[in-house]
């Protein structure tokens, strides 16, 4: 028998799902599941039973809580899959809307963090969900193995007062720590695992792999950083760092057992 | 009123179609996009030079176009043109898009409703017989989508959400060993899309395009370059039963067209008809010529009787496939891609607003920004291909299902026909709901 898979979309950009078409791996691994629910491939519309569920997308619609409900009820393990599911992610932005994590309704078993989720994690982490399987994520820092580490230093004396690069530097003369160089890079904070890919392109890293411990909260997390480090007055005040990716979570209506 | 839904399937993102009676008559069938999430709420009081890579999640299927249009509308603002070199590695970026984007709603989304619409099935092919359909096929179609991601992670540093193109150009230059690995790649697209277009031509050969996918008087919006195929410079053109109606800077768009305030979708400022049509029907419409001598044997079978049809569209997204891969060929031999490159420093306002087109794989986007002397975000208006069409597709899912619901009185088969409509147009719901 092959493993029952369902893939559903909340509030999302598609671009979780759209990498698992970047996979070395898509065809066998459409192969080798029974794909029950995937309205973006598949016409069926009815939740039925599955062992791995991966829900990309947060909740920002009271709608969404009963479909939540309906998967997780109906599932042997419901998989959050990228940054939205996870931390609510880039709608936190948002003044107006609320974004909450999928594991604000339901309890989840697992999650493949990114925004979007690094392709070799993806492709990894599914082929351990059809054996049944946990995922597995590495528990240390960006800077442990990035290209730009130099010797290890935890005072940043430097001023930090830009987002990015000023001017674009080529492979070669990018050597140096964007922090040492008065550049805002959530590295240190964030959990290892993106390939690096923002740093290889000569951009620092914005943390859309969330915090390394899977219970610290990604918004104080950012804070606590953002309080060691010296930054500028501009920066200090902008929402667009802290906000990225989480806000801090108020409930306002309790939900009776 | 009476109304009845149905979700969409096999499209990107959450839509419904949604059927109002008037007494035992169908009165209206709209496509309607659920949990708009504010993206002109998100993006407020953000700082300039942070927008494109904020705005790349409005979209996980046209990040480089959502990416690349607001670095357009910022470069505006600051007065700034990128280099040569910055530009032609956004359009391969784009290119990648195009290839992935296309490919991926061509075999999975359209292609099953062909069955029903060209050979009489009852039913389209379910996934698991589309895989099995053809295996040359499905092994092409498979690495085509795949190739279109390969070319967006060379190009954008990554397979969705770029992270090279910047305000002022790209952070990063491609190696020569890249530049060698993405030729291949697009020679390998060529060559299997042709093989695609060819079996496809056999598919459609002896075929009559069904009436229900016909456009009358449709206005066709699009960009054009002195009447040549272009998705990142020139100007809007509308054009109607082949006359040009308007051309236009990008800077004038909202002289043209606009949101209508209360109607969903964007309409034309015209006299008469107001619906308009994006995509690669309008872009074919548009244009004068796609400019790439190779595609001229494949431009034949659109004749006459599937001019008009919104299902030519289909074999259209393939054409533009082989055309955007020969012209990254042509872009790949520039050999100064890999240099170092320039940045156009950002550093004071010149104008307040700034405009930044591009046409996306589904069609004309556009991105309005007004910012102020601190360099932040304080207005926004982003009008996106699905929603320019919305109007259209709600026009034709109308028309059709009343005059099929007419001779049937059967709702199931009205919704299943309003479902391959909708398809056809290849709607972006995730865009649409930004």
């Amino acid at each position: 028998m092959k493993p029952k898979f369902l893939i559903a979309s909340l509030t999302s950009c598609s671009g979780c799902i759209g990498t698992i078409f970047a996979l070395d791996i898509l065809f066998d691994f459409l192969e080798r599941i029974d794909l029950t629910y995937f309205p973006f491939l598949k016409d069926q519309t009815e939740v039925q039973d599955n062992d791995v569920a991966l829900v990309e997308g947060c909740v920002s619609e009271e709608s969404q809580i009963e479909i939540l409900k309906e998967i997780r009820k109906h599932s042997k393990k419901v998989i959050a899959l990228g940054t939205c599911a996870i931390f609510g992610g880039i709608l936190s932005l948002s003044t107006e809307k609320q974004a909450y994590p999928i594991s604000s309704y339901i309890e989840i078993d697992g999650f493949i963090p990114g925004c979007p989720p690094p392709s070799k994690l993806l492709g990894v982490s599914l082929i351990r969900l059809l054996e049944n399987k946990d995922i597995e994520l590495k528990n240390t820092n960006l800077c442990l193995n990035c290209p730009l580490r130099g010797e290890a230093e935890i005072n940043f004396i430097n001023p930090i007062n830009n987002l990015m690069p000023e001017k674009t530097t080529t492979e070669e003369e990018r050597t140096q720590c964007f922090l040492k160089n008065s550049i805002l890079c959530l590295g240190p904070i964030t959990r290892e695992g993106c390939e690096n890919k923002c740093i290889e392109s000569g951009m620092p890293c914005e943390g859309c792999m969330g915090p390394i411990s899977p219970n610290a909260d990604f918004t104080s997390n950012i804070i606590n950083f953002l309080s060691l480090i010296k930054l500028s007055k501009d920066l200090r005040k902008y929402d667009g760092i802290f906000f990225r990716f989480s806000r801090p979570k108020i409930k306002f209506k309790q939900v009776k057992a | 009123m009476k109304t009845t839904v149905a979700m969409c399937t096999r499209v990107e993102g959450h839509g419904d179609i949604k059927i109002f009676f008037q007494k035992n008559e169908i009165s209206n069938i709209n496509f309607e996009i659920e949990a708009v999430r504010g993206f002109e709420n998100i993006l407020l009081n953000n700082k300039l030079i942070d927008i494109p890579h904020i705005v790349s999640r409005i979209c996980g299927l046209c990040y480089a176009s959502q990416t690349i249009a607001s670095c357009k509308a910022i470069e505006n603002i600051f007065e700034i043109e990128p280099s040569n070199q910055s530009i032609q590695l956004r359009r391969l970026l784009m290119i990648g898009e195009l290839i992935n984007s296309h490919s991926l709603h061509f075999f999975f989304q359209a292609f099953p409703d062909l069955f029903v619409l060209l050979k009489e099935y009852k039913q389209p092919l379910s996934l698991e017989e589309l895989i099995r359909y053809d295996p040359q096929m499905t092994g092409f179609m498979f690495e085509l989508i795949k190739t279109g991601k390969e070319l967006v992670n060379i190009f954008g540093g990554r397979y969705t959400h770029p992270i090279t193109p910047i305000v002022g150009g790209m952070a990063n230059a491609p190696s020569k060993k890249s530049i060698g690995v993405a030729r291949k790649y697009l020679q390998k697209v060529i060559e299997n899309t042709k093989w695609i277009i060819e079996k496809y031509q056999e598919f459609i050969a002896n075929t009559t395009p069904p009436d229900e996918f016909n456009l009358e008087n449709q206005i066709f919006l699009g960009i054009q370059n002195k009447g040549l195929y272009n998705n990142y410079s020139g100007m809007l053109r509308l054009k109607q039963n082949g006359e040009i109606l308007a051309d236009f800077s990008f800077n004038e768009y909202n002289h043209y067209i606009d949101r209508d305030r209360n109607l969903p979708g964007i309409y034309a400022h015209l006299n008469g008809e107001q619906r308009l049509l994006v995509g690669p029907l309008a872009r074919y419409n548009v244009i004068d010529d796609y400019d790439i001598s190779d595609l001229d044997p494949y431009l034949e079978i659109i004749d006459k009787p599937w001019q008009k049809n919104l299902l030519i569209s289909n074999y259209l997204r393939l054409l533009e496939i082989l055309l955007v891969s020969y012209e990254g060929l042509k872009i790949l031999e520039n050999s100064k891609l890999t240099n170092p490159i320039e940045i156009q420093p950002q550093t004071t306002l010149k104008n307040p607003e700034g405009i930044g087109v591009v046409e996306a794989p589904r069609g004309t986007l556009i991105h309005h920004y007004q910012a102020n002397n601190k360099l932040v975000l304080e207005q926004v208006k982003l009008l996106v291909a699905t929603e320019i069409n919305i109007p259209t597709i709600n026009d034709l899912l109308t028309k059709q299902g009343q005059k099929y619901y007419q001779e049937t009185q059967d709702l199931d088969s009205v919704k299943r026909q309003a479902q391959m409509i909708i398809r056809t147009f290849d709607p972006c719901i995730s865009c649409a709901t930004h």
